[in-house]
């Protein structure tokens, strides 16, 4: 019994932050159907940027991620204005989305290799005073690092629902994502919020980076396990639903921890691609999604 | 089919010169070494341009493939067959895992097939990180190594898929690719089966992929870190080799490998790591703004050329 709690436990605080991951993936997807594959370069950046504050003006990770946030949401005006608006020129969406997948996929070789020459490829994290400490929560044991990342998770997906449901800058995004030219036809200016919600997207990746480098650690190549794990949550949630995301970021979390007992921790993200595939065979439009 | 005597003549000559090339000249083993690495470079390019080129699917894991040709044609080889055979059971088995991921995929509209054959290729990194560490020939093999022979088995490789790419693509079969490439719904419409010919392209896709795996099990006898072939390096830069000379046309994965290859051995040398860091930009510009790669390019200023005189 104790042996079950624990494994929820960890498969739920795992699972938020692969959820934490998934969402500036899916909101790039879902908004404006491009595929950004560099997105783990994105966190991985950010995560350096944590610990760059940690190390040279000790500044607390937690507290540091206001600033990540606003570096973050640069870096992602940036990557839009460079990178991805020219694109929105094509007519086809198709051709978009497979050419957003090539240039991302060479910023992966840009980014990679200017951190490994910046960072040096070693391993790093942020290790604080409180980094290891657990607490004993309903008969399993949390650690405080994960314990963070579960609250910061839920947060920022409360902000992100509230902000895409509630105000007006939500209202344009989900007229652009439904359809783009009517959108435009009724008074929104759809490249502007195209470029905020990229912005929003990437400082989501780096709150994740945050995160990831509290209670895991980072080197300049890790980009694309994190990448893996984005791409499948999104998936499970189904492409464009914002808020299945968390939820299915929580059942990969929990099919993993399930998977490290049953099959051993070598293997638990071979569980990512057969779910992965199942979901495709039977499910192709995910989960949480009501279907078109 | 309508044969190019020009090109063929042309074709036929540097193929010649290169089976000549090692008996004439003592190239050295660092060259031997840098050529099979070519034709390595060359088999895959012309690989993702099979499927990503002609048939327009994004092919993320290209390493899911190379390196189970590797790993297939490793223990099949060590099993006592001849090279040969060992390397068609490795393009087999990478055929056999393509249909995996691309039964599912393949019939989705949208970037599911990229996302899976990435998600493929991650998994197959992990599970032999699990599995084995290091694998090795015995001894004699090793003993009886000459470089010789894996230049003449790469250059045949390398000339065998530029010949299936090119008799595939004009045929009936390469039509039909083509077609859904341009325009799905209208290639639907003149009744071509599109799920079919996309398998068809990426099963063969995925075979020259794991016959390269061969040529590089047959290169290098022991690897000390196996999960090294599935290293998503091995999917970056045949990508980047087509898109650089051109995706959709038969020669420019040629002239983009070659490119790449001389490059890289210039760029090394002079800038350290940073050179990747170059590789990236130019790969993205190119994606931007040259989108049909040097081959298109050469095109392009010989319109311009001409439309002068």
């Amino acid at each position: 019994m104790e042996n079950i709690t624990q494994i929820i436990a960890y498969g739920v605080i795992t699972g938020a932050v692969y959820g934490l991951v998934a969402m500036g993936l899916g909101l790039i997807m879902g908004v404006m159907k491009f595929l950004n594959i560099a997105h783990g370069s994105f966190i991985v950046l950010s995560g350096y940027i944590a610990f760059w504050l940690l190390k040279l003006w000790g500044i607390d990770p937690y507290l540091s991620i206001p600033l990540v946030l606003i570096a973050m949401f640069a870096i992602g005006l940036l990557f839009y204005k460079l990178t991805l608006s020219p694109l929105l020129k094509l007519p086809s969406v198709g051709a978009r989305m497979d050419l957003s997948m090539l240039i991302t996929f060479g910023l992966i070789y840009i980014m990679d290799n200017t951190m490994a020459m910046v960072w040096t490829p070693n391993i790093r994290s942020a290790v604080t005073s409180y980094t290891g400490e657990s607490v004993n929560l309903l008969g399993a044991r949390f650690s405080i690092t994960g314990l963070y990342g579960l609250g910061i998770a839920v947060f920022t997906a409360v902000v992100l629902y509230v902000l895409l449901s509630k105000t007006y800058f939500g209202k344009h995004v989900r007229a652009a994502t439904q359809d783009a030219q009517a959108a435009s036809l009724c008074g929104v200016n759809v490249h502007r919020t195209y470029l905020i919600s990229c912005g929003i997207a990437i400082a989501l990746a780096g709150v994740a980076g945050v995160i990831i480098v509290t209670s895991y650690s980072i080197n300049p190549t890790g980009g694309l396990s994190w990448l893996l794990i984005a791409l499948v949550v999104m998936i499970l949630a189904g492409e464009g639903n914002m808020y299945g995301i968390l939820p299915s970021g929580i059942i990969v979390g929990l099919i993993e921890s399930v998977s490290v007992l049953t099959v051993g921790i070598a293997f638990r993200q071979a569980a990512a691609l057969i779910i992965f595939i199942l979901i495709l065979m039977f499910r192709p439009q995910g989960l949480f999604s009501r279907g078109e | 089919m309508e044969i190019n005597w020009k090109k063929l003549t042309l074709f036929g000559v540097l193929v010649a010169a290169f089976l000549i090339a090692p008996l004439v000249i003592e190239l050295g083993s660092n060259v031997m070494n840098l050529l099979v690495m070519l034709f390595i470079l060359i088999i895959l390019s012309q690989s993702w341009n099979m499927i990503g080129g002609y048939a327009g699917q994004i092919n993320l894991g290209l390493a899911a493939f190379f390196g189970c040709g590797v790993l297939i044609t490793h223990f099949v080889w060590k099993a006592g067959m001849p090279i040969f055979l060992a390397s068609i059971a490795g393009g087999l088995a990478a055929a056999v895992l393509a249909g995996i991921i691309g039964l599912p995929t393949l019939r989705l509209k949208g970037a599911y097939f990229a996302i899976g054959t990435f998600a493929l290729a991650e998994v197959c990194r992990i599970i032999t990180a699990g599995a084995f560490t290091s694998i090795e020939m015995p001894g004699s093999y090793a003993s009886s190594f000459s470089l010789v022979s894996r230049f003449y088995f790469g250059l045949s490789v390398a000339v065998i898929a530029i010949a299936v790419v090119h008799i595939i693509v004009n045929s009936k079969l390469g039509f039909g690719i083509l077609a859904i490439r341009d325009d799905e719904q209208a290639a639907q419409v003149m009744g071509v089966n599109i799920f079919k010919h996309k398998i068809i392209a990426l099963l063969v896709s995925a075979f020259l992929a794991g016959m390269a795996g061969g040529v590089h099990a047959f290169l290098r006898l022991s690897f000390f870190d196996i999960t090294t072939v599935f290293n998503p390096v091995w999917t970056f830069e045949p990508l980047m080799a087509v898109i650089i000379g051109g995706a959709g046309t038969l020669i420019g994965p040629v002239i983009g490998s070659v490119f790449l290859v001389i490059l890289s051995e210039i760029f090394a040398l002079t800038l350290g790591q940073a050179h990747l860091i170059v590789f990236g930009f130019m790969f993205v510009l190119v994606v931007m703004y040259f989108r049909n790669g040097l081959v298109g390019s050469i095109d392009q200023i010989r319109q311009l050329v001409t439309r002068i005189n």
